[in-house]
């Protein structure tokens, strides 16, 4: 049984595996270091440097040297206060550090020569003073975009597993041969390994890893096969149902804490400086992510801002105005802790009907755009209009925000074929519910695990425009975003580090922050689950605002 | 500060490869924020600049890989690698842990470098490294995510290699064909090679098979200051400060070097002699501040009657084996790659291939008369 189509692998696949090729660098690598000059010895060592940079890099980083023996006193604050951005660029992360010294240090004697090539090298290039150029981090200009993809592969399927009995392996056997069955259009195989897996499932350990989220796959292919590909029925619960599984979601776990301190800790800091924020929230839910920010906007130096939050939500059935009411209960808050606050609620079955209109946005203010998996959502196309994504990330554009704040999925559950999805799927919702292990509390965990189940549902045995739960990994985002006009804002060691604490004040040992080009992930012992990142608007002079 | 430091960074300029130099000293300046005076450490911005990596199960130039939680109780996650059979040339997803089908499959139980303190199983370099050596041996190779000092002191990270162990010894799909037993190797680098010699120790008496040791600039020392320390100080990338300071955070507070952690043959050391100790292959830079301690753990080990290979590189520096750029890596890789199969069937033939494989072009002829010679 033939899994994955070695040809999206470029090649590399090809089964035979030489002895001799322990000096050669990766095919994908080697591809990317002749288009790019990348030293690719340094980018399996996860770091970007360009070939025809090493020398410059190589005294640079003599100059840090002898900068940090000279003053130790800078030394340990470059230690303790410095906020450090992106350290896969390691040219402009020892540059960075560099200019935190507060005189240019003195240089050391020339590079005489290099090793490899037996040239000398120009000593000037030494004795010359470089100007000494402070960086503003916020918005530290970035290579182009095709360098963020040097270190991440394509095609990448991450598993953690946990010591199984036999009857969990069985299980995943099956699940697989029913899920490629069900690709075949072979339903009446698929039905007969439902009925197998049905029987395995009462005698396999359900409660970690894969023997858990097991039995809710076997309910997504049985949906799948008995009711169709539109019966996502299951994402049919009202919008208040939605609401109180998301409130339980957000306390089982940190997975939405970390979405939230993250993309506030960068909207503060993209606000600095400025008097009249707008906040746009895609998705308000109960707001949980707002009163954070609104108190830390309280705290900040000179004063608070005034504050607008415009938050997008679906329609209340029932004549209520749950958004009007979210408003309210933050604009007290807002008003406890003195800051100026107006609220105002769009309310939209889905993000593509907003109209930028809507949002009344006024050009003096400093826009932040915040999608917590809602971004998503949009890449389901219709052949017959434009994508979703991209007119919804040009209006986006056209706001010229001071910060777009993007947290995502880290899967790759958008892949046409079905038993990829299926497959990445089962190995990322295993390892998210084993973290949901950690959970003690109830109803929040029971709750919050029908909440997954309810994407689950939705990945597995919806299809078209019902099928919603569109999940790509970062690698993707970051092609996306910056095809469509953005740029990265890096988030640097200090959200690392907030993040880190919070994590270990709120929840228990397995979950992981990790770095990767800019942007923070947050995972279960080792595989990332969830991806937060930061854009700017890339200026190009026309910025025009919605009439 | 004086004329002969600026001396000292040009002859280490000189001996390696300019990428080579450029990773190793960007860790030693990384490293200097990191190590705090008073011996804590900044463990917050160590993750944040650690370049990491995750496990991939797709098959990335014919070696796949997925992570194992071998231990609940302390999170101890192992990443194993596993390269792309005849039989297997795709890996299945349902089935990361097959048995293996060789007649012999050597199991290669890899411990990280890092002094104790830094890196972990996914940081990049060693990812890279296990990729390489599942290649090189055709090997699958278990890479331990040991917890670290000054956080967890010693004895942590060897509790964490010899679970590692027992969880390795007794998986059955791990088994060679042959004899229906996990054919395993301790191997590490810096710290990790000091780790898998400790691990070995413990296993002495407990019936788990180690068939060999590969200690990769093992980290070991001693209260004395020898030769080389002095010599070499702050010449090539690495401080005896530094070196104080990570022996600091590991060993239990209030002891010296010459706990027997540090200094296995020490005065606090124990001699081997009549042990059955697995053979062991140690390879020394000779541009490491701390080769002494290591050629007296090899010492050591010959003096005991146990079989032990010394390859000293003369002009290697510290990591000269993570980035493949010089002559020393391939010596190095050459040797490992014997040192691991030379306890399994091998025609003349396949002996002849495997001296072959580095090289680029070969004299046939001239080979087989050495051979057969």
């Amino acid at each position: 049984m033939v899994l994955y189509d070695s040809a999206t692998l470029g090649g590399s696949c090809s089964g035979s595996s030489s002895s001799s090729s322990s000096s050669k660098p990766p095919p994908l690598q080697q591809r990317q270091q002749t288009q790019q000059d990348i030293d690719g010895l340094l980018a399996g060592a996860g770091y970007r440097v360009r070939s025809s940079e090493l020398r410059k890099v190589a005294q640079r980083l003599e100059r840090l040297e002898t900068a940090m023996v000279n003053s130790p006193a800078d030394l340990s604050q470059l230690a303790s206060d410095t906020i450090h951005y992106n350290p896969s660029d390691l040219a402009s992360w020892v540059d960075s550090l560099l200019s935190e010294f507060t005189q240019p240090p003195t240089c050391p004697s020339e590079f005489i020569m290099d090793p490899e090539t037996n040239q000398t090298v120009v000593s000037d290039a030494w004795t010359t003073a470089e100007p000494h150029m402070p960086q503003v981090h916020q918005n530290i200009s970035y290579q182009q975009q095709s360098l963020n993809n040097q270190l991440t592969v394509d095609n990448q399927l991450t598993v953690v597993t946990a010591m199984e009995e036999d009857s969990g392996i069985r299980l995943v056997h099956m699940l697989m041969t029913c899920a490629e069955c069900v690709q075949r259009g072979d339903f009446s195989l698929a039905t007969s390994c439902l009925e197998d897996m049905q029987g395995l499932l009462t005698r396999v350990n359900t409660v970690c890893g894969i023997g858990k989220v097991a039995g809710h796959f076997i309910d997504a292919l049985s949906r799948r096969i008995f009711q169709g590909i539109g019966g996502g029925s299951i994402n049919g619960g009202s919008a208040y149902e939605n609401e109180i599984l998301y409130h339980h979601f957000y306390e089982a776990c940190p997975y939405l804490k970390f979405a939230h301190f993250t993309a506030n800790q960068a909207i503060l800091e993209a606000f600095d400086g400025h008097d009249c924020v707008h906040v746009v929230d895609f998705n308000l839910m109960h707001g949980l992510q707002w009163p954070a920010l609104i108190q830390a906007l309280a705290l900040r130096p000179g004063g608070p801002p005034l504050l607008r939050l415009t938050g997008i939500g679906p329609p209340s059935p029932d004549g209520r105005d749950s958004l009007r009411e979210i408003g309210l209960r933050l604009a007290e808050l807002a008003r406890s802790v003195n800051v100026r606050f107006a609220f105002r609620g769009v309310a939209a079955s889905r993000l593509e009907d907003v109209k930028p209109w809507m949002l009344q946005v006024n050009p003096k203010e400093s826009v932040a755009v915040n999608s917590i998996m809602q971004l998503h959502r949009l890449l389901g196309s219709d052949l017959n209009r434009n994508s979703p994504i991209e007119t919804v990330l040009s209006w986006i554009r056209s706001l010229n925000p001071k910060i777009m704040t993007v947290v995502e999925q880290e899967a790759n559950h958008n892949q046409p074929g079905f038993l990829d999805r299926f497959t990445e799927a089962l190995h990322y919702y295993s390892t998210m519910f084993d973290s949901l292990e950690a959970c003690t509390v109830q109803p929040n965990k029971a709750l919050a695990e029908i909440y997954i189940q309810r994407e689950i549902a939705n990945v597995v045995s919806c299809e078209g425009s019902a099928r919603v739960e569109r999940h790509e990994p970062l690698s993707k985002w970051r092609t996306r975003l910056s095809g469509a006009g953005f740029r990265p804002l890096h988030l640097g060691s200090n959200a690392y580090k907030q993040a880190s604490m919070l994590l270990t004040l709120f929840s228990a040992e397995g979950y992981s922050v990790e770095e990767n080009d800019g942007c923070l992930t947050l995972g279960w012992h080792s595989r990332p689950l969830i991806a937060a990142s930061a854009w700017q608007a890339v200026s190009d002079g026309t910025a025009d605002f919605p009439a | 500060m004086g004329r002969s430091k600026e001396v000292n960074l040009n002859e280490c300029k000189m001996v390696v490869p300019l990428n080579t130099w450029v990773l190793i000293s960007n860790f030693k300046l990384a490293y200097n924020l990191l190590r705090r005076p008073d011996g804590t450490f900044n463990r917050h911005l160590a993750e944040f600049l650690d370049r990491k990596v995750p496990a991939n199960a797709n098959l990335v130039d014919g070696v796949f890989s997925f992570d194992v939680l071998i231990d609940r109780g302390t999170s101890l996650l192992s990443r194993i690698y596993r390269p792309a059979t005849a039989e297997e040339p795709q890996p299945n997803i349902a089935e990361l842990e097959k048995p293996v089908t060789a007649e012999v499959v050597p199991v290669i139980i890899f411990f990280h470098g890092g002094s104790f303190a830094h890196s972990s199983a996914n940081s990049a370099i060693y990812d890279t490294l296990c990729r390489r050596l599942v290649r090189l041996c055709k090997a699958v190779v278990v890479s331990v995510n040991y917890r670290r000092a000054p956080e967890n002191r010693y004895p942590c990270a060897y509790d964490d290699g010899w679970t590692a162990l027992k969880w390795v010894n007794s998986r059955p799909w791990l088994q060679s064909q042959k004899d229906s037993k996990v054919h395993i190797y301790l191997a590490g680098d810096s710290s990790g090679g000091n780790i898998a010699h400790h691990v070995a120790l413990r296993a002495i008496e407990s019936g788990i098979d180690v068939l060999g040791n590969i200690l990769l600039n093992p980290m070991f020392g001693g209260q004395e200051r020898t030769e080389s320390e002095k010599r070499l100080d702050g010449k090539y990338f690495v401080t005896l400060r530094d070196r104080d300071w990570y022996w600091r955070a590991y060993l239990p507070e209030g002891e010296d070097r010459d706990h027997p952690a540090c200094n296995p043959f020490g005065p606090n050391g124990r001699s081997l002699e009549g042990i059955k100790f697995p053979k062991s292959l140690v390879v020394v830079a000779g541009l490491d501040l701390i080769q002494d301690w290591q050629l007296a753990y090899v010492e050591g080990l010959k003096k005991a009657g146990q079989e032990v290979k010394l390859l000293y590189m003369e002009q290697a520096t510290i990591g000269f084996y993570l980035l493949p750029s010089s002559n020393h890596f391939h010596t190095v890789t050459d040797e490992i790659s014997k040192f691991v199969s030379s306890d399994s069937i091998k025609t003349i033939g396949e002996r002849i291939m495997q001296c072959i494989g580095p090289l680029l072009c070969v004299d046939y002829v001239c080979l087989f008369k050495c051979f057969l010679g």
